[in-house]
């Protein structure tokens, strides 16, 4: 079983490295992760923050990008071109068919983030900037996040249309950057609305958790345990996503 | 019909678009002029809304945010002439960047230092650098502005004393800990406040920690200041011990250092000389007639300001 679903996910990587939109996200992070050189010299004080900064945002904002809008097109893709029915046919699970697809986008941005990070660390060499261990901490959670983040739209991707899936992927991770805050704001609430935006808080996925930039230019300790229990917490969220995605996928009719 | 040939109508086009750039180009250059670049760029940070509403907008890219203000900030600031009411976006600014990231010790730090030296608003500053305390309570600097503010501006030399020895309590070596001087210094200024040398250490150590020149500018005209007031009161004590010994006055400071008072006169530091008055015995500089009361320990502290 192990074998199918590399060899889906292997062909759903090389069929992602054919998408134009990836090579031009690619592009302009690079760019970002580049202008960074020229922003540094018309600020004053702590250029080593401004570079750290805009390179490990634009990782994460691009990686962001290219998990939603490749997600989305992992399924539906396979629906509107009808290449679906020649799948389902086949004596390969519904649900190896899908965590194929989403490891093969996993793969894809890992490639990404590598290219990605490796432009960000020659721009930190050039400017002299320290590298520390927590810069290394902070691109494997921005990686985690990434991951959550393409099941939430393969998840999507199940069961409603490719504008739909980018949408309801967008509007969860803002929500999932917002719920600490939200919960925080709630404290000035009633019970019920308290109540209500605890159940969002701890239900949908946290993504804060996944944000150590601050910590890289602060150099503020994160500590083995804290790392390993947002691991945790990362690749429990990711596989309940798929878990839910599989069960979708197995029930839903094609015809 | 068809009036031109294929390959003319791609020129044409291409004409077409290069024509309109130019337009584009051109109409927002003359936005430009209308609107003033600087005064728009002062607009937009007037304008930012709070940090607290900020913050969560910028879902986890936060900190990136606070760098973008911050390059606005320094941008604005860069421009020739800063109008006074320009401070008061100027703090706005500052306030949302430090509520975006609390931890940014440099926009505390250089943002009070601009408030209270280039502002003259030590209000703003005080408020600004008393927010960065409770984040930050590994970082010297903040405290250290704190009490240079304390003693210079508001003349308040128990509290200077306590935000130095505030900072000397941070652990590490100098530039992570303080300079070693700080402790020191704070004590020197528990025993004796208005004792110009004080303030003349204290100087110099905040010229240190400067980089920006208008600042590094204000600062050595008051380290000339002081250095006038020191000089002075120096040459009074001498006056005063010639009195005491010969029961008359010296007729001339140069016979302040015949009689071995003083190893010689000092230079005045803005270019003049020190002149004494025989009949009464005052010692004055000829480039400066008032005194700096603040150090001078028969006056009153607290409400007198700084004559700079």
């Amino acid at each position: 079983m192990i074998a199918r679903i590399l060899s889906i996910s292997l062909n759903s990587f090389r069929e992602n490295l054919r998408e134009k939109l990836l090579y031009n996200l690619l592009i302009f992070a690079l760019l970002m992760i580049g202008s960074s050189i020229l922003l540094s010299r018309i600020t004053i004080g702590d250029y080593h923050r401004l570079i750290l900064d805009i390179g490990l945002a634009s990782i994460n904002l691009f990686g962001v990008l290219i998990a939603i809008f490749v997600g989305i097109g992992l399924v539906s893709k396979e629906i509107d071109r009808k290449t679906i029915y020649t799948i389902v046919s086949k004596p390969i699970p519904r649900y190896a068919f899908l965590l194929g697809k989403y490891f093969g986008l996993v793969i894809t941005l890992l490639a990404n983030t590598a290219v990605m990070v490796l432009g960000l660390l020659v721009v930190l060499y050039v400017m002299d900037v320290p590298i520390t261990g927590l810069f290394f901490q902070s691109i494997g959670l921005i990686f985690l996040e990434l991951m959550v983040i393409t099941a939430v739209a393969l998840l999507f991707s199940t069961f409603t249309s490719s504008t739909l899936s980018a949408i309801f992927t967008l509007g969860i991770y803002v929500i999932g950057h917002m719920s600490g805050d939200l919960k925080e704001l709630a404290k000035k609430l009633d019970e019920i609305s308290q109540a209500i935006i605890n159940v969002v808080y701890y239900v949908l996925p946290n993504l804060e958790r996944f944000n150590l930039k601050g910590h890289v230019i602060h150099g503020l300790d994160f500590g083995a345990s804290d790392m390993a229990l947002t691991i945790s917490y990362g690749l429990t969220y990711a596989g309940l996503l798929l878990l839910l995605a599989g069960i979708i996928f197995q029930r839903r009719d094609f015809q | 019909m068809r009036v031109f040939q294929p390959a003319m109508r791609i020129s044409l086009l291409w004409c077409c678009a290069g024509l309109l750039l130019g337009i584009v180009v051109l109409i927002q250059l003359k936005l430009e002029q209308h609107s003033g670049g600087r005064i728009a760029k002062l607009e937009q940070l007037r304008l930012l809304p709070r940090g607290e509403v900020l913050r969560p907008a910028l879902l986890g890219y936060h900190h990136v945010g606070a760098d973008f203000l911050w390059l606005r900030v320094v941008q604005v600031l860069g421009d020739r002439v800063v109008r006074d009411q320009d401070y008061e976006w100027l703090y706005h600014a500052l306030d949302v960047i430090t509520t975006l990231d609390p931890k940014y010790v440099y926009a505390y730090e250089a943002g009070g230092t601009v408030l209270a030296e280039l502002a003259a608003r030590v209000d703003l500053s005080n408020q600004l650098l008393e927010k960065g305390l409770a984040p930050n309570p590994n970082s010297w600097q903040i405290p250290f502005k704190l009490g240079f503010n304390h003693f210079f501006h508001l003349n308040n030399y128990r509290r200077a004393a306590d935000y130095l020895a505030q900072a000397a309590r941070v652990p590490g070596e100098f530039p992570i800990g303080p300079p070693l001087y700080t402790a020191r210094l704070a004590a020197r200024l528990y025993a004796q406040g208005n004792n110009p040398d004080v303030a003349l250490e204290f100087l110099a150590g905040m010229l240190d920690q400067t980089t920006d020149e208008k600042i590094r500018g204000q600062l050595m005209r008051r380290i000339k200041r002081v250095s006038l007031e020191r000089d002075l009161q120096m040459l009074e004590r001498a006056v005063q011990q010639f009195v005491e010994t010969r029961d008359t006055r010296p007729p001339s400071l140069a016979k302040l250092v015949e009689a071995g008072l003083l190893a010689q006169i000092p230079h005045e530091p803005y270019g003049g000389e020190y002149r004494l008055d025989s009949a009464t015995g005052d010692v004055t500089s000829s480039t400066h007639s008032e005194r700096m009361r603040v150090y001078r320990s028969s006056d009153s502290m607290a409400s007198e300001g700084d004559p700079e």
